[in-house]
């Protein structure tokens, strides 16, 4: 699967974009794959802040339970609610209809680094 | 560290794009491409699934005293059994706890096979053949010479006539049959652990392969440990390791329906008898969320808000629509009072139900 030009990526396969002051978060094609099918979806309060790094929310699959970390700093305005009845878009569509959530993002965000698509395509071939 | 054993089957699993993982000794696969959940529905819906589960131990016991031998070191009344036949059974040790769980198969009064857990083969085999001294009977391991196939599923029989002459319609639930299969012989049974109709293969390594290539091309689907796991649990089935170990006897377990405490002695009796009168320390429930979350092995269990005990075997089910587990809990809790799991650090309310926790489909 091609990686979308328009998103920024961490190590830990987040992804991110960002419009204006909001960001939209997921994980990777890749970190979908890793994990095998998801069942769960355990997701953040509306209004909670969240640092850059942070755990913020958790993926389950048939045999593993993992955190997913913020790519950078903000407050919760949106959940993608479809995921608690549906966890597996996060398989099907994972740039798409398997966004996790949605941040404001905030002023502390100075220190974090975060890959462009094609830096991100090389990480992946490290 | 030792170095991790393949079975015939190795090439095989990798070719079909098997994510191969080390467990009990061996290198096997968690899934294959298409992931554990299509796995798991191909089984539970319609279709027929091929499992290897060659790592599993057989044991040939022989001799006059095969039978006198077994009903002293099984926990099941072996004098039940027809030819043919198989029975679900254990082997305890002097303090009545499990060494393991196995399947006791009849060939005749003076031969039998044992299929074993994989995990516990050597400790097993260790064990029978030390009992066996004062027995007029030899143990045997088969293990590094059988490959064992199961196949699971509706479509499971119709697949597996293709490749052998018996006449499987004939083979009940719980009996088995040995003929011919493929290029060789061997044994079929009609066992499984998936709550499934469908069967146990035992073949020589040498056909291995080609059976295996035979019965995928009838489309049968390959099968990983963790679709595997999915099928056991929504069962209610023990796993040794989980819901039974050295530190539980039948007592705890609820098995004492394989543990004939009228048929004479045998080992861990006693101990199982005087557990059974000052009553278990903890028992095995089965309980599903009714709030959201998946509980898992060693989440902690709470009744009425002190904690009870930790649940032993849990998933998410497609077909019970949540979570569902096996838990111990004290024997206090195993009929009163609110049932929660500790999620994250978050109480989640289940409720108490029976396995299985879905339609088993076994042929009675």
């Amino acid at each position: 699967m091609s990686i979308p030009s328009d998103l920024r990526f961490t190590k830990e396969h987040e992804w991110v974009r960002i419009e204006g002051d909001t960001a939209t978060f997921g994980v990777s094609d890749h970190a979908q794959e890793a994990l095998g099918d998801i069942v769960f979806v355990e997701l953040p309060e509306i209004g909670r802040s969240i640092d850059a790094g942070e755990a913020y929310g958790v993926v389950e699959s048939v045999k593993a339970v993992s955190d997913v970390y913020a790519p950078v700093a903000g407050e919760v305005i949106e959940v993608n609610d479809a995921l608690e009845g549906e966890p597996d878009l996060v398989n099907s569509d994972a740039y798409g209809a398997g966004w996790i959530i949605k941040v404001k993002i905030s002023d502390n965000n100075d220190d974090v680094e975060l890959m462009n698509a094609e830096e991100y395509a090389t990480f992946l071939e490290e | 560290m030792t170095e991790l054993l393949k079975t015939p089957l190795f090439d095989a699993h990798v070719a079909l794009g098997g994510k191969m993982v080390p467990f009990a000794g061996y290198e096997l696969p968690v899934q294959y491409k298409d992931g554990a959940l299509k796995e798991y529905t191909a089984v539970r819906e319609g279709e027929a699934g091929i499992f290897d589960i060659t790592h599993m131990g057989q044991v040939r016991v022989q001799g006059s005293d095969a039978l006198a031998f077994l009903q002293y070191v099984t926990t099941n009344d072996v004098s039940k059994l027809v030819d043919g036949q198989v029975q679900y059974s254990a082997l305890l040790n002097d303090q009545g706890t499990f060494i393991d769980d196995i399947t006791t198969y009849k060939i005749n009064d003076e031969a039998y096979y044992l299929c074993i857990n994989a995990a516990n083969r050597h400790k097993d085999v260790a064990h029978l053949q030390a009992q066996a001294a004062n027995f007029d009977v030899e143990v045997l391991d088969d293990s590094d010479d059988t490959t064992l196939l199961a196949l699971q599923g509706a479509k499971a029989q119709a697949a597996l006539q293709t490749i052998t002459s018996m006449d499987l319609e004939a083979i009940g639930y719980y009996k088995f049959a040995r003929g011919q299969i493929g290029e060789a012989g061997g044994i079929i049974s009609r066992t499984g652990y998936t709550g499934e109709d469908g069967f146990e293969i035992y073949i020589p390594n040498s056909i291995a392969e080609d059976v295996w290539r035979a019965l995928v091309a009838e489309g049968a689907v390959p099968i990983g440990l963790a679709a595997r796991d999915m099928l056991r649990t929504e069962m209610g089935y023990a796993l040794y390791g989980h819901e039974i170990s050295d530190a539980v006897t039948p007592v705890e377990a609820k098995l004492m329906w394989i543990t004939k405490l009228d048929k004479g002695d045998f080992i861990g009796k006693a101990a199982v008898e005087s557990r059974k009168a000052e009553g278990a320390k903890q028992r095995l429930i089965a309980l599903r969320l009714t709030g959201r979350g998946i509980p898992r092995e060693h989440y902690k269990v709470f009744v009425d808000g002190e904690e009870s005990g930790e649940i032993t075997s849990g998933m998410h089910s497609p077909m019970a629509g949540g979570g569902v587990a096996l838990a111990y809990v004290k024997p206090e809790h195993v009929t009163e009072g609110q049932i929660s799991v500790e999620i994250r650090g978050k109480q989640i309310e289940a409720e108490r139900t029976q396995t299985p926790f879905v339609r088993s489909n076994v042929r009675r």
